[in-house]
């Protein structure tokens, strides 16, 4: 079963960092090209062996495509394709500017006033602002079916989606106004209807940073403005795009307590919004071995173990490692290991206990042996990503260990 | 590599690090190890985060901006911007009288929460003001230790007094932007400590932020601090008891105990996760040249100031008794 989220033109990735954001991106975007769409990944920053699996090592702000060879043999069909690209927040500002420049005066007047330099990186919600902008220039272009997007970590989530606006906002706040157009406010006709409440705020300013400030920034507000125009169109139609019935969100969460606590805050905020939320992926869940997601082992420390089990342990240790072997201290090791382990095991499934009346929506991508960084290990997380993490509890039962399970999914992928 | 100077004799300790990667434990387990050091500390925190006071021992409320007393010689903060530039305005005035009702300002609040740096700025200069507070004559916190946004964030927090410094020619800001400037880059009042975990991404992103402050900026940074290393499962010369018990008969009966592939498999994933951790702690010692002390995974979790104390301990172990 996919998650739903894979049928749409845009999925938007989100969550706190370190979640492993970036790494699930990847992995719908590669099973949106095993269903034999042209899929894109929009990546923030991507690790480095990741990058280098995706070939977005020190790329320019474009999608680079895998080749066909590579992705034939994690079977993605001939239709399917998959590109990845890194952002690269600063040329992608200066490419907004470029567009939306009336002309190459105004242009370089933007590009070199000292304040856009430094800020463009540093704007508030640049990054947010940038990843979106991107988005919505490659969902207007017909190079893809599937665009998955990354977006930054920011500890608060959905900015990127009050971006636009905010950027909006800023350029009409009567403040910057009074910048741009300060022979108007000085003016005869507007100065009795201006706001002398603004007038105080800019002499506080100004009290603290000097003219020359003041100045530099009214030039590149006023560059700044003659570029409203498509910056207001943009404000108006990233967000119907991305709130549309076109684009799904995904919330990325790790079992830790404190991330999940933050998952569920930000499915609250998503939900109030009335964003669409398709699915929850619980990121690198430590599971029993044998055991469906959400099982609760119960493992005894070895000294409160009953002496009969441990002494059955020992004596199948001693009898396959010689007289020599130290069988009783091993015995309890192994018993106080495995009790460690089920502690961790049972505070992932607790933790992960509140998205369960949402476990429609809940994938648990295990945690792999080592870190994901090539596209083999992203196609187990793919596969993760299709199981339903109700629909195994029931069959569920027979014990075997991790390596079973792990030729179980190669034979499914190799099947698919 | 030399040992780096003890992290109790500075001032001002700048904890930084990817989300995730516990910093603000890891701040709260360095002031609390201070406070119980007999320091008078100060844990100025960027974030309202509700949690800090409760790892310290208080309730979990949210943080106030007047310095709030949690414990014995140990005080939170948070350092909420708009509250600092009232303070700071007032100060410039000499009253609040003017200031407040422009920051009531709708308009001009609107233009500040689009303005870039200032919060930064202002923050920073709070620090320098705390800092620079007395108390009969001796300093009013021996150590301050600010738990900082997020490492990109962290950055760009550290370089906006120099970017303002540059941007703002003249005035008073200029003037008050290079006594703050000034603290940041004396290395025997300030250190800036990343915490970073031993995975990949982490560990990669805390070594370009290393490089990145060597080339771009003047704070000091002595050690990275890696947080949440996993021990291995058994002693060592029971390390390869998982291969042992996976060559066991699976059918072995050990009553309530698990199956002997079951123990089989969580010694491996146990072994894994510690291998890979000691790798990536070894990788970030040698990228970056600096010491890379580690701090225990702490299994039950870390909900109050017992676990702190185990962080603050292996933290400070180094210190000795100083």
């Amino acid at each position: 079963m996919n998650l739903p989220a894979l049928e749409k033109r845009v999925v938007v990735c989100v969550g706190t960092g370190g979640v492993g954001k970036t790494t699930v991106a990847a992995a719908i975007a590669l099973d949106a090209a095993r269903s034999g769409r042209r899929a894109a990944v929009v990546t923030i920053d991507p690790a480095r062996r990741l990058a280098d699996a995706l070939g977005v090592d020190a790329l320019g702000n474009r999608p680079e495509a895998l080749s066909k060879e590579r992705l034939a043999a994690l079977g993605v069909p001939e239709s399917g394709s998959l590109s990845a690209l890194m952002l690269d927040m600063k040329s992608t500002f200066d490419d907004l500017v470029t567009r939306f420049a009336e002309d190459p005066a105004a242009r370089q007047r933007v590009l070199d006033n000292p304040i856009y330099r430094h800020v463009s990186d540093a704007l508030a919600g640049s990054s947010e602002y940038a990843a979106m902008e991107k988005v919505y220039e490659l969902a207007q272009s017909a190079d893809f079916d599937t665009l998955v997007v990354d977006t930054p970590p920011s500890q608060h989530a959905l900015d990127f989606l009050d971006a636009p606006e905010r950027m909006i906002e800023f350029l009409d706040s009567r403040l910057v106004q009074l910048f741009i157009h300060p022979a108007m406010a000085a003016g005869r006709a507007g100065f009795r209807f201006f706001q002398w409440g603004a007038r105080r705020a800019l002499a506080l300013i100004e009290r603290v940073t000097g003219v020359g400030f003041l100045q530099d920034l009214s030039e590149f507000l006023m560059a700044f403005e003659h570029m409203s125009e498509g910056f207001r169109e943009r404000a108006r139609e990233v967000p119907a795009l991305l709130l549309g019935p076109e684009s799904a969100f995904v919330l990325v969460t790790s079992p830790e307590t404190e991330s999940v606590k933050q998952a569920h805050r930000f499915l609250e905020r998503l939900e109030a919004k009335q964003v669409p939320v398709a699915g929850i992926v619980a990121n690198r869940v430590r599971l029993w071995p044998g055991a469906a997601p959400g099982a609760e082992p119960e493992v005894p420390q070895s000294s409160e173990a009953r002496p009969g089990d441990l002494a059955a342990l020992a004596s199948a240790l001693a009898e396959a490692s010689g007289p020599d072997y130290p069988a009783e201290r091993a015995a309890r090791a192994a018993v106080d290991a495995a009790a460690r382990y089920a502690a961790v095991v049972q505070r992932d499934a607790r933790a992960l206990g509140v998205f369960r009346e949402r476990s429609a929506f809940l994938r648990i991508v295990p945690e792999l042996a080592g870190d994901v960084h090539d596209l083999e290990g992203l196609l187990l997380v793919a596969e993760a990503l299709k199981q339903d993490s109700t629909a195994k509890r029931q069959d569920g039962g027979s014990e075997v260990d991790g390596d079973a399970q792990r030729g179980d999914k190669e034979r499914e992928s190799a099947s698919a | 590599m030399t040992q780096p100077a003890p992290l109790l004799g500075r001032r001002l300790v700048i904890v930084t690090g990817k989300g995730g990667t516990g910093k603000t434990s890891v701040a709260a387990a360095l002031a609390l190890g201070a406070a119980e050091r007999g320091r008078r500390v100060l844990v100025a925190a960027v974030d309202p985060d509700a949690r800090l006071r409760q790892l310290l021992g208080g309730s979990p409320a949210p943080l106030a901006y007047e310095p709030h007393r949690v414990r014995d010689g140990l005080w939170v903060s948070h350092i909420e911007p708009f509250a600092a530039l009232g303070e700071y305005l007032g100060l410039q005035l000499g009253s609040r009288r003017v200031v407040d009702p422009v920051l009531r300002q709708k308009a001009f609040r609107q233009f500040l929460l689009a303005t870039p740096g200032w919060r930064e700025l202002i923050t920073l200069g709070k620090v320098w003001h705390l800092e620079q507070m007395l108390e009969s004559g001796r300093p009013r916190f021996d150590l301050i230790v600010v738990d900082a946004p997020a490492t990109g964030h962290g950055l760009t927090f550290l370089d906006v007094p120099r970017v303002v410094a540059s941007a703002v020619r003249a005035g008073p800001l200029h003037a008050h932007t290079e006594a703050v400037e000034e603290l940041i880059e004396d290395p025997e009042r300030t250190l800036l400590l990343p915490v970073a975990l031993a995975e990949e991404l982490p560990v990669r992103e805390t070594a370009e932020l290393v490089e990145r402050v060597r080339e771009n900026l003047a704070v000091a940074l002595d050690r990275v601090v890696i947080n949440a290393v996993h021990a291995p499962p058994y002693p060592a010369d029971l390390d390869d008891l998982d291969t042992r018990l996976a060559a066991l008969d699976d059918a072995t009966p050990l009553g309530e105990l698990p199956p002997p592939r079951a123990l089989a498999t969580c010694g491996a994933t146990l072994h894994a996760r510690a291998r890979l951790n000691g790798r990536y702690v070894k990788e970030l010692g040698s990228t970056t040249g600096l010491p890379t002390p580690t701090l225990p995974y702490v299994q039950e979790g870390l909900s109050g100031p017992e676990g702190l104390a185990r962080l603050a301990d292996a933290l400070l172990a180094a210190e000795g008794s100083a």
